[in-house]
């Protein structure tokens, strides 16, 4: 059977193998602009730059210096303009890399990033450095299962299931009110245009207010409640930060759906609910299941970060064991190893549902 | 049942999708459209149940006159205005009985649809519409699990559940390979005939529409051109819609005029129609 086979294949590779089409090559005058943009960028660097050390290139028969960080930008970015022409990348291709090289050293020179990460290591070594790692390393775990949250005979493990419990709620009613939201902000299922407009700009300052002015927000409007500083207001500031993430998402995800069924439901004579609850929903519905899973996980997580507005569950004993750190860091390395874990263990189980439903 | 008087549709850029039409179709009739690609076919079908508004005349359909502007009208009339489409348009996610049962949105409260519990009368209208295109073993299949044939028999029934009048149907087999065609057209043509509906069939294939309507309306560039008994349209009529000469594959079988050295040997009916309906196709994209 590979009688038939084997003499094409020898046959093909003992003779010359055939001319194949080469990626064309891009045009050298565009590649020298990109050069002149590269210098250009080096010159403005130089310019701006207010770091003085310099470089000094020995070329044998003379030397060259030139400012330190600014010729090493330079170096890359001929060495990207390098590459691309190397591998054959179109004039628009080499551009876009030049850009972000350029980009990416105005914004890191603008904050010293590399003047200051270089230091990183000199400061590891001196002060409590040292102690805090092996205190996050040697976690108190009697600390995290059996002592009380201090000045009560709350157990530490029942703010766990507080934060639990914060999250499920803020997650179930900040994603429901966030697919209402969505639904009335997509132009393909909104009533009119003006509606969606509206709700469109209602979601963009819900979201760019973060989750924790919020909290700190609903923490000054209401105070704190009779059953401890805060929970509510970090519940409220947990929907609200849903609401934002579950509106943007799905209201893309409703953006993207397929308008024949839509057109299909308007053609027997739905009226605009029945349309959205039996084209849109469905369509858009393991999208949001996926979305809603994922916004349960992150709401554990950031309401560990809002106990830095004194809230109410894990996050709440966080920042308390983070301001008496002097005393110890094994509390608060005992605090974020379970995090990491309940976080993971919060994860498998999304799958796994995910893997279910879907 | 259904009066086009001098109607227009110019669309918002300007065009003119439909110039002076005049028809008068009556109840029970299965009307063929035919003619090229953007010859208004569907501008036409879509203006009756108001899809496409229309600019100017009256368009009527039983006793009520089309009011594109109207949304409550509007909804009232497509209850009764069923529409089938090329690509189905079936929601892929849901059962086909769901599917079915969006035919019945019309007279369903609006908060039972919200909830998905629709009465027992209503399921068992939907059942009786599958019945009618018999899939109803496939009853509680996700929609999209099912083949391209059956997916338009499951549109079918969901424009049946709606208990219409009139049904619309935008090239409703251009998507299917041409025995299941036929198949699903028969279909469609005997319920109509069985309940007494109206129908208004978009169509690329002549031969399907000599086959299986009563009356052949041509179009060319939004006007019609050609209204009659389909025994009235001839290939010359045709040609003058088409405003060329009948190719081999527009009348292929009718008279099988496609070379028969050009199918392999042994090739079957089924190939032949392959090969038209090929053909159809790009015709469509020209
Ligand atoms: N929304 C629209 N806006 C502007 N012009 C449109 C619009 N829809 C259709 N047209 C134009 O109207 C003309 C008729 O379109 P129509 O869809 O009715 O053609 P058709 O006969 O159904 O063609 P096909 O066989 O390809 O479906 C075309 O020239 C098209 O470009
Ligand atoms: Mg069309």
């Amino acid at each position: 059977m590979t009688a038939v086979a084997e003499p094409t294949t020898t046959t093909s590779s003992s003779t010359t193998t055939p001319q194949r089409p080469q990626p064309p090559k891009p045009p050298l005058r565009a590649y020298l602009g990109l050069v002149l943009i590269a210098v250009a960028a080096f010159a403005f660097f130089w310019w701006t730059r207010e770091d003085t050390s310099v470089l000094f290139l020995p070329l044998g028969f003379t030397t060259l210096w030139a400012p330190q960080w600014p010729l090493i930008g330079f170096l890359v970015m001929l060495a990207v303009l390098g590459f691309c022409w190397f591998t054959r990348t179109g004039p628009m291709g080499a551009l876009g890399a030049l850009s972000v090289v350029i980009v990416t050293y105005w914004a890191g020179s603008n904050i010293y990033f590399l003047d200051r990460i270089v230091d990183v290591p000199g400061r590891l070594t001196g002060g409590n450095t040292r102690d805090q790692l092996i205190g996050y390393f040697n976690p108190d775990w009697q600390y995290l299962l059996f002592s009380n949250v201090a000045g009560t005979s709350r157990p530490i493990w029942g703010e766990w299931l507080i934060t639990l419990c914060m999250a499920v709620v803020a997650t179930i009613v900040g994603c429901f009110i966030g697919l209402l939201l969505a639904m009335a902000a997509s132009p393909v299922s909104s009533p009119n245009k003006a509606t969606s407009q509206t709700i469109k700009a209602a979601n963009s300052v819900i979201r760019s207010i973060p989750d924790v002015a919020w909290a700190l927000l609903f923490a000054v409007f209401i105070g704190s409640t009779a059953y401890g500083y805060g929970a509510l207001a970090a519940v409220l500031a947990l929907i609200m930060f849903n609401i934002g993430i579950v509106a943007k998402l799905l209201g893309e995800s409703i953006d993207a759906i397929p308008l024949g069924p839509i057109e299909a439901a308007d053609a027997s004579g739905a009226n605009l609910l029945q349309r959205d609850r039996v084209a849109v929903l469905p369509a858009v519905m393991p999208s949001f299941i996926s979305y809603s899973l994922y916004v349960f996980e992150l709401n554990i997580r950031a309401s560990a970060a809002l106990g830095v507005v004194g809230v109410a569950g894990i996050g709440g004993e966080l920042s308390r064991q983070i301001n008496r750190m002097s005393q110890g860091y094994e509390n608060v390395g005992a605090i974020l190893w379970a995090l990491v874990l309940v976080v993971l263990l919060v994860d498998l189980l999304s799958l796994w549902i995910r893997r279910k439903l879907l | 049942m259904i009066k086009f008087e001098n109607v227009d549709v110019v669309y918002p850029n300007g065009f003119k999708g439909l110039d002076d039409v005049n028809l008068n179709i009556s109840q029970g009739e299965f009307v063929a459209i035919i003619g090229l690609s953007g010859a208004g076919k569907s501008t036409l079908i879509r203006a009756v149940n108001g899809l496409v508004p229309y600019t100017a005349g009256v368009l009527t359909v039983g006793e009520t006159v089309v009011d594109p502007k109207n949304k409550s009208k509007l909804r009232k009339l497509r209850s009764k205005v069923g529409m089938i489409f090329q690509q189905f348009n079936n929601v892929g996610r849901i059962s086909v009985l769901n599917n079915v049962l969006i035919g019945r949105s019309a007279v369903t409260p609006t908060w039972r649809s919200l909830i998905g519990w629709y009465s027992e009368a209503d399921k068992e209208v939907a059942f009786q519409s599958l019945e009618r295109v018999g899939i109803v073993e496939k009853a509680y299949d996700r929609a999209s699990s099912l083949s391209g044939g059956q997916q338009q028999r499951v549109a079918i029934a969901r424009v049946l559940a709606q208990d219409p009048e009139v049904i619309l149907a935008d090239e409703p087999v251009a998507s299917l390979d041409p025995p299941t065609a036929r198949k699903v057209l028969g279909d469609l043509r005997r319920i109509q005939q069985d309940l007494g509906i109206t129908c208004i069939v978009n169509m690329h294939h002549l031969d399907l529409a000599r086959d299986y309507a009563d009356r052949i309306i041509g179009m060319r560039a939004g006007q019609v051109v050609f209204d009659g008994r389909t025994e009235e349209a001839t290939d010359a009529v045709i040609e003058d819609v088409y405003q060329r000469s009948l190719t081999a594959e527009d009348v292929a079988s009718l008279d099988a005029p496609i070379s028969l050295d050009d199918l392999p040997e042994g090739a079957t009916v089924e190939d032949l129609e392959e090969a038209v309906a090929a053909a159809g196709d790009a015709d469509g994209k020209r």
